[in-house]
Protein backbone atom coordinates (compact mmCIF):
# COMPACT_ATOMS: atom_id res chain seq x y z
CA UNK A 1 0.00 0.00 0.00
CA UNK A 2 1.42 3.50 -1.18
CA UNK A 3 0.63 7.10 -0.33
CA UNK A 4 -2.06 8.63 -2.62
CA UNK A 5 -0.53 10.29 -5.92
CA UNK A 6 -1.05 13.42 -7.63
CA UNK A 7 -1.55 12.41 -11.53
CA UNK A 8 0.69 14.84 -13.00
CA UNK A 9 0.08 15.45 -16.69
CA UNK A 10 1.35 18.66 -18.33
CA UNK A 11 -2.24 20.41 -18.57
CA UNK A 12 -2.31 19.93 -14.55
CA UNK A 13 0.42 21.26 -13.71
CA UNK A 14 -0.80 25.04 -13.64
CA UNK A 15 -3.99 23.91 -11.63
CA UNK A 16 -1.79 22.25 -9.09
CA UNK A 17 0.51 25.49 -9.08
CA UNK A 18 -2.86 27.70 -7.81
CA UNK A 19 -4.10 25.24 -5.39
CA UNK A 20 -0.16 25.30 -3.63
CA UNK A 21 -1.41 29.00 -3.29
CA UNK A 22 -4.45 28.58 -1.48
CA UNK A 23 -6.94 29.19 -4.75
CA UNK A 24 -7.83 26.87 -7.53
CA UNK A 25 -7.89 28.28 -10.69
CA UNK A 26 -9.15 26.21 -14.14
CA UNK A 27 -8.55 27.05 -17.47
CA UNK A 28 -11.42 29.08 -18.80
CA UNK A 29 -12.48 28.41 -22.98
CA UNK A 30 -11.64 31.49 -24.67
CA UNK A 31 -14.59 30.57 -27.28
CA UNK A 32 -17.20 29.99 -25.42
CA UNK A 33 -16.53 30.48 -21.84
CA UNK A 34 -16.69 27.33 -20.41
CA UNK A 35 -14.71 25.65 -17.51
CA UNK A 36 -12.84 22.45 -17.68
CA UNK A 37 -12.06 19.61 -15.74
CA UNK A 38 -9.78 17.87 -15.78
CA UNK A 39 -7.51 20.40 -17.47
CA UNK A 40 -7.37 19.53 -20.76
CA UNK A 41 -5.31 20.61 -24.12
CA UNK A 42 -8.20 22.50 -25.80
CA UNK A 43 -12.39 22.62 -24.96
CA UNK A 44 -14.55 19.77 -25.44
CA UNK A 45 -16.82 22.07 -26.63
CA UNK A 46 -15.19 23.60 -29.59
CA UNK A 47 -11.86 21.93 -29.44
CA UNK A 48 -10.01 25.64 -29.07
CA UNK A 49 -7.46 26.04 -27.23
CA UNK A 50 -7.64 29.33 -25.99
CA UNK A 51 -8.05 29.30 -22.30
CA UNK A 52 -7.17 31.58 -19.27
CA UNK A 53 -6.30 30.22 -15.87
CA UNK A 54 -9.18 31.56 -13.90
CA UNK A 55 -9.94 31.40 -10.31
CA UNK A 56 -13.14 29.45 -9.17
CA UNK A 57 -15.13 30.64 -6.62
CA UNK A 58 -14.63 27.17 -4.72
CA UNK A 59 -18.36 27.36 -3.85
CA UNK A 60 -20.31 24.52 -5.24
CA UNK A 61 -23.05 21.79 -4.34
CA UNK A 62 -22.92 17.73 -3.72
CA UNK A 63 -24.06 15.74 -5.89
CA UNK A 64 -23.06 12.55 -4.53
CA UNK A 65 -20.99 11.02 -1.93
CA UNK A 66 -19.25 7.42 -0.62
CA UNK A 67 -17.49 6.18 2.72
CA UNK A 68 -14.88 3.99 2.48
CA UNK A 69 -14.57 0.97 5.13
CA UNK A 70 -12.00 -0.36 2.87
CA UNK A 71 -8.60 0.96 3.26
CA UNK A 72 -6.65 1.69 0.06
CA UNK A 73 -3.47 4.51 0.94
CA UNK A 74 -1.53 4.74 3.36
CA UNK A 75 -2.44 8.29 3.55
CA UNK A 76 -6.30 7.72 3.50
CA UNK A 77 -7.46 5.51 7.08
CA UNK A 78 -10.96 4.47 6.81
CA UNK A 79 -13.76 5.33 7.50
CA UNK A 80 -12.78 8.85 5.31
CA UNK A 81 -15.60 9.88 2.87
CA UNK A 82 -15.40 11.38 -0.60
CA UNK A 83 -17.96 14.00 -2.36
CA UNK A 84 -18.97 14.76 -5.75
CA UNK A 85 -19.09 18.41 -6.17
CA UNK A 86 -20.72 20.42 -8.75
CA UNK A 87 -18.60 23.95 -8.51
CA UNK A 88 -20.88 27.60 -8.97
CA UNK A 89 -18.86 27.54 -12.26
CA UNK A 90 -19.79 23.68 -13.90
CA UNK A 91 -17.42 21.06 -13.73
CA UNK A 92 -17.43 18.05 -11.22
CA UNK A 93 -14.48 17.84 -8.81
CA UNK A 94 -13.92 15.21 -5.98
CA UNK A 95 -12.83 16.25 -2.40
CA UNK A 96 -13.28 15.25 0.61
CA UNK A 97 -15.57 16.53 3.12
CA UNK A 98 -14.08 17.37 6.68
CA UNK A 99 -15.52 19.14 9.89
CA UNK A 100 -19.22 19.21 10.07
CA UNK A 101 -21.17 16.62 8.03
CA UNK A 102 -25.14 16.86 7.30
CA UNK A 103 -27.44 14.84 9.22
CA UNK A 104 -29.28 12.43 6.51
CA UNK A 105 -28.56 12.84 2.61
CA UNK A 106 -25.65 15.07 1.53
CA UNK A 107 -27.07 15.38 -1.57
CA UNK A 108 -27.80 19.07 -2.35
CA UNK A 109 -26.00 20.47 0.64
CA UNK A 110 -23.77 23.13 -0.18
CA UNK A 111 -20.15 22.99 0.22
CA UNK A 112 -16.71 25.75 -0.24
CA UNK A 113 -13.19 24.26 -1.20
CA UNK A 114 -10.75 25.09 1.89
CA UNK A 115 -7.07 24.24 1.60
CA UNK A 116 -4.54 22.37 3.41
CA UNK A 117 -1.57 19.92 3.90
CA UNK A 118 -1.72 16.23 3.42
CA UNK A 119 0.63 14.11 2.41
CA UNK A 120 3.56 16.07 1.85
CA UNK A 121 0.98 18.59 -0.49
CA UNK A 122 -1.44 21.22 0.03
CA UNK A 123 -4.69 20.04 -1.97
CA UNK A 124 -8.50 20.64 -1.27
CA UNK A 125 -11.05 19.61 0.73
CA UNK A 126 -15.14 20.62 1.49
CA UNK A 127 -16.40 22.35 4.08
CA UNK A 128 -19.88 22.11 4.88
CA UNK A 129 -22.09 25.59 4.36
CA UNK A 130 -24.96 24.91 6.89
CA UNK A 131 -28.41 26.18 5.56
CA UNK A 132 -28.04 29.02 7.56
CA UNK A 133 -24.54 29.98 6.37
CA UNK A 134 -25.44 29.38 3.38
CA UNK B 1 -34.53 1.62 -41.25
CA UNK B 2 -33.06 -0.68 -39.07
CA UNK B 3 -29.64 -1.97 -39.94
CA UNK B 4 -29.35 -5.86 -39.79
CA UNK B 5 -26.27 -5.66 -42.09
CA UNK B 6 -24.27 -7.69 -39.07
CA UNK B 7 -27.76 -9.89 -37.54
CA UNK B 8 -27.39 -13.45 -38.14
CA UNK B 9 -23.95 -13.42 -40.39
CA UNK B 10 -22.05 -15.21 -37.80
CA UNK B 11 -22.36 -17.81 -34.96
CA UNK B 12 -21.12 -19.65 -31.84
CA UNK B 13 -20.07 -23.18 -32.30
CA UNK B 14 -17.91 -23.43 -29.08
CA UNK B 15 -17.02 -22.60 -25.70
CA UNK B 16 -14.73 -23.88 -23.30
CA UNK B 17 -13.94 -22.27 -19.17
CA UNK B 18 -11.01 -23.50 -17.05
CA UNK B 19 -11.83 -24.81 -13.90
CA UNK B 20 -12.74 -22.22 -11.95
CA UNK B 21 -13.73 -23.64 -8.42
CA UNK B 22 -10.45 -26.16 -9.16
CA UNK B 23 -7.93 -23.05 -9.47
CA UNK B 24 -9.86 -21.07 -6.61
CA UNK B 25 -9.14 -23.75 -4.53
CA UNK B 26 -4.97 -24.17 -5.44
CA UNK B 27 -4.38 -20.26 -5.39
CA UNK B 28 -5.72 -19.87 -2.30
CA UNK B 29 -3.49 -22.67 -0.97
CA UNK B 30 -0.22 -20.60 -2.55
CA UNK B 31 -0.13 -21.85 -5.60
CA UNK B 32 0.22 -20.14 -8.88
CA UNK B 33 -1.27 -22.98 -11.06
CA UNK B 34 -1.43 -20.89 -14.73
CA UNK B 35 -0.49 -17.49 -16.28
CA UNK B 36 -3.11 -15.34 -17.51
CA UNK B 37 -1.70 -17.04 -21.18
CA UNK B 38 -1.63 -20.65 -19.59
CA UNK B 39 -5.26 -20.35 -18.58
CA UNK B 40 -6.30 -18.75 -21.72
CA UNK B 41 -4.76 -21.65 -23.86
CA UNK B 42 -6.63 -23.83 -21.36
CA UNK B 43 -9.61 -22.74 -22.43
CA UNK B 44 -9.04 -22.61 -25.92
CA UNK B 45 -8.15 -26.49 -25.86
CA UNK B 46 -11.53 -26.97 -24.15
CA UNK B 47 -13.99 -24.51 -26.59
CA UNK B 48 -11.77 -25.99 -29.36
CA UNK B 49 -13.12 -29.33 -28.21
CA UNK B 50 -16.05 -28.08 -27.86
CA UNK B 51 -16.82 -27.07 -31.15
CA UNK B 52 -15.43 -30.16 -33.18
CA UNK B 53 -13.21 -27.98 -35.99
CA UNK B 54 -9.47 -28.65 -35.68
CA UNK B 55 -6.67 -26.42 -34.63
CA UNK B 56 -6.43 -25.31 -38.48
CA UNK B 57 -10.00 -24.51 -38.98
CA UNK B 58 -8.53 -20.75 -36.81
CA UNK B 59 -8.14 -18.32 -38.93
CA UNK B 60 -8.66 -15.27 -36.88
CA UNK B 61 -7.60 -14.93 -33.26
CA UNK B 62 -8.67 -12.44 -30.80
CA UNK B 63 -7.58 -12.19 -27.29
CA UNK B 64 -8.39 -10.29 -24.22
CA UNK B 65 -6.79 -7.48 -22.91
CA UNK B 66 -4.59 -9.36 -20.45
CA UNK B 67 -2.58 -11.07 -22.21
CA UNK B 68 -0.22 -9.87 -25.30
CA UNK B 69 -1.55 -10.49 -28.91
CA UNK B 70 2.08 -11.69 -29.69
CA UNK B 71 2.72 -14.37 -27.51
CA UNK B 72 -0.91 -15.48 -27.27
CA UNK B 73 -0.79 -16.49 -31.02
CA UNK B 74 2.60 -17.93 -30.40
CA UNK B 75 1.71 -19.97 -27.38
CA UNK B 76 -1.05 -21.54 -29.56
CA UNK B 77 0.29 -21.91 -32.53
CA UNK B 78 -1.87 -20.00 -34.26
CA UNK B 79 -1.20 -18.23 -37.54
CA UNK B 80 -3.95 -16.57 -38.66
CA UNK B 81 -5.86 -13.92 -41.64
CA UNK B 82 -7.27 -11.29 -39.36
CA UNK B 83 -5.62 -10.57 -35.23
CA UNK B 84 -7.34 -8.44 -32.89
CA UNK B 85 -7.41 -7.39 -28.99
CA UNK B 86 -10.59 -6.95 -27.07
CA UNK B 87 -12.62 -7.39 -23.81
CA UNK B 88 -15.44 -9.41 -23.76
CA UNK B 89 -17.75 -7.82 -26.02
CA UNK B 90 -15.73 -5.93 -28.24
CA UNK B 91 -14.21 -9.47 -28.96
CA UNK B 92 -17.59 -10.51 -30.47
CA UNK B 93 -18.11 -7.85 -31.97
CA UNK B 94 -14.91 -7.69 -33.69
CA UNK B 95 -15.22 -11.58 -34.68
CA UNK B 96 -18.75 -10.97 -36.44
CA UNK B 97 -17.07 -7.76 -38.36
CA UNK B 98 -14.01 -9.61 -39.54
CA UNK B 99 -16.45 -12.33 -40.80
CA UNK B 100 -18.72 -10.12 -42.42
CA UNK B 101 -16.00 -8.37 -44.10
CA UNK B 102 -14.67 -11.81 -45.56
CA UNK B 103 -11.21 -10.77 -43.72
CA UNK B 104 -11.55 -14.67 -41.97
CA UNK B 105 -13.87 -17.34 -41.50
CA UNK B 106 -13.91 -19.06 -37.96
CA UNK B 107 -12.60 -16.27 -34.87
CA UNK B 108 -11.12 -17.70 -32.22
CA UNK B 109 -11.26 -15.32 -28.91
CA UNK B 110 -9.49 -16.18 -26.05
CA UNK B 111 -9.03 -14.71 -22.25
CA UNK B 112 -6.89 -15.54 -19.67
CA UNK B 113 -6.37 -13.82 -16.55
CA UNK B 114 -4.54 -14.58 -13.40
CA UNK B 115 -5.40 -11.79 -11.71
CA UNK B 116 -5.77 -13.43 -8.39
CA UNK B 117 -2.39 -15.38 -7.69
CA UNK B 118 -0.79 -12.33 -9.24
CA UNK B 119 -3.02 -9.99 -6.88
CA UNK B 120 -3.99 -7.54 -9.18
CA UNK B 121 -5.21 -4.12 -7.25
CA UNK B 122 -8.41 -2.48 -8.75
CA UNK B 123 -7.76 0.32 -6.47
CA UNK B 124 -5.14 2.24 -4.78
CA UNK B 125 -1.28 2.74 -5.79
CA UNK B 126 -1.18 1.47 -9.60
CA UNK B 127 -4.83 0.34 -9.62
CA UNK B 128 -5.25 -1.86 -12.45
CA UNK B 129 -6.61 0.17 -15.56
CA UNK B 130 -5.44 3.94 -14.80
CA UNK B 131 -3.64 3.78 -17.95
CA UNK B 132 -6.56 3.46 -19.88
CA UNK B 133 -9.38 5.15 -17.67
CA UNK B 134 -7.96 8.69 -15.99
CA UNK B 135 -10.99 8.32 -13.89
CA UNK B 136 -9.94 4.89 -12.09
CA UNK B 137 -6.72 7.02 -10.15
CA UNK B 138 -7.34 11.11 -11.27
CA UNK B 139 -9.10 11.57 -7.78
CA UNK B 140 -6.71 9.52 -5.86
CA UNK B 141 -5.56 13.02 -3.63
CA UNK B 142 -8.85 12.43 -1.97
CA UNK B 143 -8.54 8.61 -1.28
CA UNK B 144 -11.26 7.86 -3.83
CA UNK B 145 -10.44 5.16 -5.20
CA UNK B 146 -11.23 1.52 -7.26
CA UNK B 147 -13.82 0.92 -10.27
CA UNK B 148 -16.35 -0.15 -6.84
CA UNK B 149 -16.14 3.85 -5.53
CA UNK B 150 -17.32 4.93 -8.82
CA UNK B 151 -20.35 2.85 -9.10
CA UNK B 152 -21.14 3.70 -5.31
CA UNK B 153 -20.85 7.31 -6.01
CA UNK B 154 -22.83 7.18 -8.53
CA UNK B 155 -25.57 4.47 -7.02
CA UNK B 156 -25.92 6.75 -4.36
CA UNK B 157 -26.88 9.26 -6.21
CA UNK B 158 -29.52 7.18 -7.90
CA UNK B 159 -31.06 5.65 -4.91
CA UNK B 160 -32.53 9.21 -3.85
CA UNK B 161 -33.32 10.08 -7.07
CA UNK B 162 -35.04 6.70 -7.54
CA UNK B 163 -35.52 5.34 -3.80
CA UNK B 164 -34.66 2.31 -4.82
CA UNK B 165 -33.27 0.72 -1.32
CA UNK B 166 -29.98 -1.20 -0.06
CA UNK B 167 -32.95 -4.36 0.73
CA UNK B 168 -34.41 -3.83 -3.20
CA UNK B 169 -30.83 -3.49 -4.06
CA UNK B 170 -29.21 -7.20 -2.49
CA UNK B 171 -32.26 -9.16 -4.73
CA UNK B 172 -29.23 -9.56 -7.38
CA UNK B 173 -26.66 -10.54 -5.25
CA UNK B 174 -29.35 -12.95 -3.30
CA UNK B 175 -30.68 -14.17 -6.92
CA UNK B 176 -27.50 -14.95 -8.28
CA UNK B 177 -26.35 -16.65 -5.33
CA UNK B 178 -29.43 -18.95 -5.95
CA UNK B 179 -28.10 -19.25 -9.93
CA UNK B 180 -24.44 -19.74 -8.78
CA UNK B 181 -25.51 -22.74 -5.90
CA UNK B 182 -27.39 -24.75 -8.88
CA UNK B 183 -24.72 -24.29 -11.48
CA UNK B 184 -21.65 -26.94 -10.20
CA UNK B 185 -18.51 -24.82 -12.02
CA UNK B 186 -19.66 -21.81 -9.82
CA UNK B 187 -17.30 -20.57 -7.01
CA UNK B 188 -19.65 -19.62 -4.22
CA UNK B 189 -22.46 -22.54 -3.81
CA UNK B 190 -24.13 -21.26 -0.77
CA UNK B 191 -27.05 -19.19 -0.96
CA UNK B 192 -27.51 -16.10 1.04
CA UNK B 193 -30.57 -13.65 2.11
CA UNK B 194 -31.73 -10.37 2.43
CA UNK B 195 -30.45 -10.38 5.72
CA UNK B 196 -27.25 -11.59 5.35
CA UNK B 197 -26.73 -9.01 2.69
CA UNK B 198 -27.62 -5.69 4.70
CA UNK B 199 -25.75 -7.60 7.80
CA UNK B 200 -22.39 -7.47 5.58
CA UNK B 201 -19.48 -4.82 5.85
CA UNK B 202 -19.72 -1.99 3.70
CA UNK B 203 -16.74 -1.65 1.12
CA UNK B 204 -17.08 1.69 -0.24
CA UNK B 205 -21.05 2.76 1.31
CA UNK B 206 -23.42 2.66 0.04
CA UNK B 207 -22.38 -0.50 -1.70
CA UNK B 208 -21.60 -3.78 0.49
CA UNK B 209 -19.04 -6.91 0.42
CA UNK B 210 -21.73 -8.89 -1.79
CA UNK B 211 -22.26 -5.74 -3.99
CA UNK B 212 -18.91 -6.49 -5.42
CA UNK B 213 -17.13 -8.99 -8.01
CA UNK B 214 -15.32 -11.80 -7.15
CA UNK B 215 -11.34 -11.70 -7.91
CA UNK B 216 -10.45 -15.50 -9.37
CA UNK B 217 -7.87 -16.64 -11.74
CA UNK B 218 -9.57 -18.48 -14.73
CA UNK B 219 -9.69 -18.33 -18.62
CA UNK B 220 -12.50 -18.11 -21.19
CA UNK B 221 -12.55 -19.20 -24.94
CA UNK B 222 -15.49 -19.43 -27.73
CA UNK B 223 -15.15 -20.12 -31.49
CA UNK B 224 -17.52 -17.79 -33.91
CA UNK B 225 -17.47 -18.85 -37.65
CA UNK B 226 -19.84 -17.70 -40.44
CA UNK B 227 -23.15 -18.71 -40.46
CA UNK B 228 -23.21 -20.95 -43.87
CA UNK B 229 -20.40 -23.03 -42.19
CA UNK B 230 -22.60 -23.21 -38.65
CA UNK B 231 -25.39 -24.44 -40.24
CA UNK B 232 -23.00 -27.31 -41.76
CA UNK B 233 -21.86 -28.39 -37.73
CA UNK B 234 -24.86 -29.85 -36.12
CA UNK B 235 -27.50 -28.55 -34.07
CA UNK B 236 -25.31 -26.58 -31.39
CA UNK B 237 -24.26 -23.27 -32.81
CA UNK B 238 -25.79 -20.33 -31.19
CA UNK B 239 -26.12 -17.79 -34.00
CA UNK B 240 -25.62 -13.69 -32.90
CA UNK B 241 -28.46 -11.87 -33.76
CA UNK B 242 -27.89 -8.14 -33.02
CA UNK B 243 -24.47 -6.59 -31.78
CA UNK B 244 -24.65 -2.67 -30.72
CA UNK B 245 -22.36 -0.31 -29.02
CA UNK B 246 -22.99 3.50 -27.71
CA UNK B 247 -20.06 5.39 -25.78
CA UNK B 248 -20.16 8.13 -23.51
CA UNK B 249 -17.11 9.62 -23.16
CA UNK B 250 -17.64 13.46 -22.50
CA UNK B 251 -16.90 14.02 -19.01
CA UNK B 252 -15.78 10.67 -17.85
CA UNK B 253 -13.37 11.98 -15.40
CA UNK B 254 -15.52 14.05 -13.79
CA UNK B 255 -18.62 11.30 -13.54
CA UNK B 256 -20.51 13.69 -15.42
CA UNK B 257 -22.51 10.90 -17.27
CA UNK B 258 -22.13 8.80 -13.96
CA UNK B 259 -23.74 11.50 -11.91
CA UNK B 260 -26.20 13.12 -14.49
CA UNK B 261 -27.59 10.82 -15.96
CA UNK B 262 -26.61 6.82 -14.74
CA UNK B 263 -25.24 5.91 -18.70
CA UNK B 264 -29.08 5.91 -19.38
CA UNK B 265 -29.05 7.32 -23.02
CA UNK B 266 -26.20 5.34 -24.25
CA UNK B 267 -27.99 1.78 -22.56
CA UNK B 268 -30.97 3.26 -24.74
CA UNK B 269 -28.98 4.13 -27.77
CA UNK B 270 -27.50 -0.06 -27.61
CA UNK B 271 -31.03 -1.17 -26.97
CA UNK B 272 -32.23 0.88 -29.99
CA UNK B 273 -29.79 -0.52 -32.11
CA UNK B 274 -28.92 -3.79 -31.02
CA UNK B 275 -33.08 -5.03 -31.04
CA UNK B 276 -33.62 -3.49 -34.65
CA UNK B 277 -30.85 -5.29 -35.94
CA UNK B 278 -31.78 -8.41 -34.10
CA UNK B 279 -35.54 -7.56 -35.14
CA UNK B 280 -36.76 -8.37 -31.69
CA UNK B 281 -37.61 -6.29 -28.41
CA UNK B 282 -36.95 -6.89 -24.88
CA UNK B 283 -40.20 -8.78 -24.49
CA UNK B 284 -38.92 -11.50 -26.51
CA UNK B 285 -35.65 -12.16 -24.45
CA UNK B 286 -35.76 -15.11 -22.00
CA UNK B 287 -32.93 -13.98 -20.00
CA UNK B 288 -30.34 -11.36 -19.36
CA UNK B 289 -26.58 -11.90 -19.06
CA UNK B 290 -25.73 -8.58 -17.35
CA UNK B 291 -21.84 -7.32 -17.23
CA UNK B 292 -22.23 -6.98 -13.32
CA UNK B 293 -18.50 -6.03 -11.85
CA UNK B 294 -20.67 -4.74 -9.28
CA UNK B 295 -24.65 -5.45 -8.23
CA UNK B 296 -26.26 -1.93 -9.36
CA UNK B 297 -25.08 -2.73 -13.25
CA UNK B 298 -28.44 -4.80 -12.83
CA UNK B 299 -30.73 -2.49 -11.99
CA UNK B 300 -29.51 0.57 -14.13
CA UNK B 301 -29.39 -2.48 -17.04
CA UNK B 302 -33.15 -3.42 -16.91
CA UNK B 303 -34.27 0.48 -16.96
CA UNK B 304 -32.13 1.47 -20.20
CA UNK B 305 -33.07 -1.77 -21.93
CA UNK B 306 -36.65 -1.53 -21.26
CA UNK B 307 -37.11 -4.34 -19.20
CA UNK B 308 -38.74 -1.80 -16.77
CA UNK B 309 -39.91 2.26 -16.44
CA UNK B 310 -36.88 4.42 -15.95
CA UNK B 311 -36.70 4.68 -12.23
CA UNK B 312 -39.00 1.68 -10.88
CA UNK B 313 -35.96 -1.27 -11.53
CA UNK B 314 -35.98 -1.43 -7.53
CA UNK B 315 -39.84 -2.67 -7.37
CA UNK B 316 -39.39 -4.70 -10.35
CA UNK B 317 -36.56 -6.29 -8.84
CA UNK B 318 -38.88 -6.97 -5.83
CA UNK B 319 -42.12 -7.57 -7.27
CA UNK B 320 -41.27 -9.15 -10.54
CA UNK B 321 -38.22 -10.76 -10.18
CA UNK B 322 -34.55 -11.25 -11.63
CA UNK B 323 -33.95 -15.14 -10.78
CA UNK B 324 -34.80 -18.42 -12.46
CA UNK B 325 -37.29 -19.27 -10.07
CA UNK B 326 -39.20 -16.12 -10.34
CA UNK B 327 -40.03 -13.22 -12.92
CA UNK B 328 -36.55 -12.35 -15.68
CA UNK B 329 -33.84 -14.37 -14.61
CA UNK B 330 -30.32 -12.37 -14.83
CA UNK B 331 -26.63 -13.78 -14.95
CA UNK B 332 -28.27 -17.40 -14.80
CA UNK B 333 -24.81 -18.85 -13.72
CA UNK B 334 -24.45 -16.84 -10.85
CA UNK B 335 -22.17 -13.66 -12.59
CA UNK B 336 -19.19 -11.75 -11.71
CA UNK B 337 -20.59 -11.60 -7.98
CA UNK B 338 -21.09 -15.39 -7.82
CA UNK B 339 -19.78 -17.52 -10.63
CA UNK B 340 -16.15 -16.31 -12.04
CA UNK B 341 -14.90 -12.76 -12.20
CA UNK B 342 -14.34 -13.22 -16.45
CA UNK B 343 -14.49 -9.64 -17.29
CA UNK B 344 -17.72 -10.45 -19.14
CA UNK B 345 -16.28 -13.85 -21.19
CA UNK B 346 -18.12 -16.13 -19.09
CA UNK B 347 -21.44 -14.32 -19.50
CA UNK B 348 -21.13 -14.66 -23.23
CA UNK B 349 -20.43 -18.53 -22.31
CA UNK B 350 -23.51 -19.01 -20.00
CA UNK B 351 -26.18 -17.11 -22.80
CA UNK B 352 -24.72 -19.47 -25.22
CA UNK B 353 -25.24 -22.56 -22.60
CA UNK B 354 -28.87 -21.29 -22.46
CA UNK B 355 -29.93 -20.72 -25.98
CA UNK B 356 -28.10 -24.38 -26.66
CA UNK B 357 -30.45 -25.53 -23.49
CA UNK B 358 -27.66 -27.28 -21.94
CA UNK B 359 -27.68 -25.67 -18.29
CA UNK B 360 -29.19 -28.49 -16.12
CA UNK B 361 -31.03 -26.78 -13.31
CA UNK B 362 -30.51 -23.44 -14.27
CA UNK B 363 -31.87 -23.93 -17.16
CA UNK B 364 -34.36 -21.03 -18.58
CA UNK B 365 -37.38 -23.20 -20.15
CA UNK B 366 -37.36 -22.72 -23.93
CA UNK B 367 -34.52 -20.18 -23.93
CA UNK B 368 -34.59 -18.91 -27.77
CA UNK B 369 -32.66 -15.71 -26.50
CA UNK B 370 -30.43 -14.55 -24.10
CA UNK B 371 -29.43 -10.74 -24.14
CA UNK B 372 -25.50 -9.71 -23.18
CA UNK B 373 -25.43 -5.83 -22.07
CA UNK B 374 -22.55 -3.89 -20.47
CA UNK B 375 -22.31 -0.57 -19.27
CA UNK B 376 -18.67 -0.46 -18.25
CA UNK B 377 -17.21 3.22 -17.89
CA UNK B 378 -19.77 4.67 -20.10
CA UNK B 379 -19.30 2.18 -22.78
CA UNK B 380 -22.71 0.42 -23.47
CA UNK B 381 -22.54 -2.76 -25.28
CA UNK B 382 -24.92 -5.61 -26.14
CA UNK B 383 -24.88 -8.43 -27.98
CA UNK B 384 -28.39 -10.99 -28.61
CA UNK B 385 -27.73 -14.79 -29.29
CA UNK B 386 -30.45 -16.62 -30.17
CA UNK B 387 -31.84 -19.61 -31.65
Amino acid sequence: MGISKIVMGLDDKPMWASIERGAMELQKCGECGAFRYPPAPVCPHDLSADAEWTPVSGKGTILSWVVFHKQYFEDHVPPYNSVAIELEEGPIVVSQLRGDEPEGSWIGQRVELIYAEHAGRTQHFARWLKPEAA
Amino acid sequence: MANRNLAKVAAVVGVGQTDYRGDWARVRAGEKPRDSVGYAADAFKVALADSGLQKSDIDGLIVGPTTAYDRMGEVLGLDVKWGGQGDAMLSVIQAVMAINAGLCETVACVYGNNQRSAAVNYGGDNAAGGGNFLSYVYHAPWGFTSQGALYAMMFRRYMEESGLTSAELAEVSVAQRLHSSITPHALMQKRITVEDYLASNFVCEPLHLYDYCLVNDGGVAFIITTSDRAKTMGGRAVPIHGVGRHDLNSGATSMIPRLTNFYLPAQQAVAAQVFDMAGVGPEDMDCLQIYDSFSCHIPLALEGYGYCKVGEAGKFMRETGISVEKGLPVNTAGGHLSESYMQGWAHQVEAVRQVRGECGARQVPDCKFAHYSSDVAGKAVSIIYGK
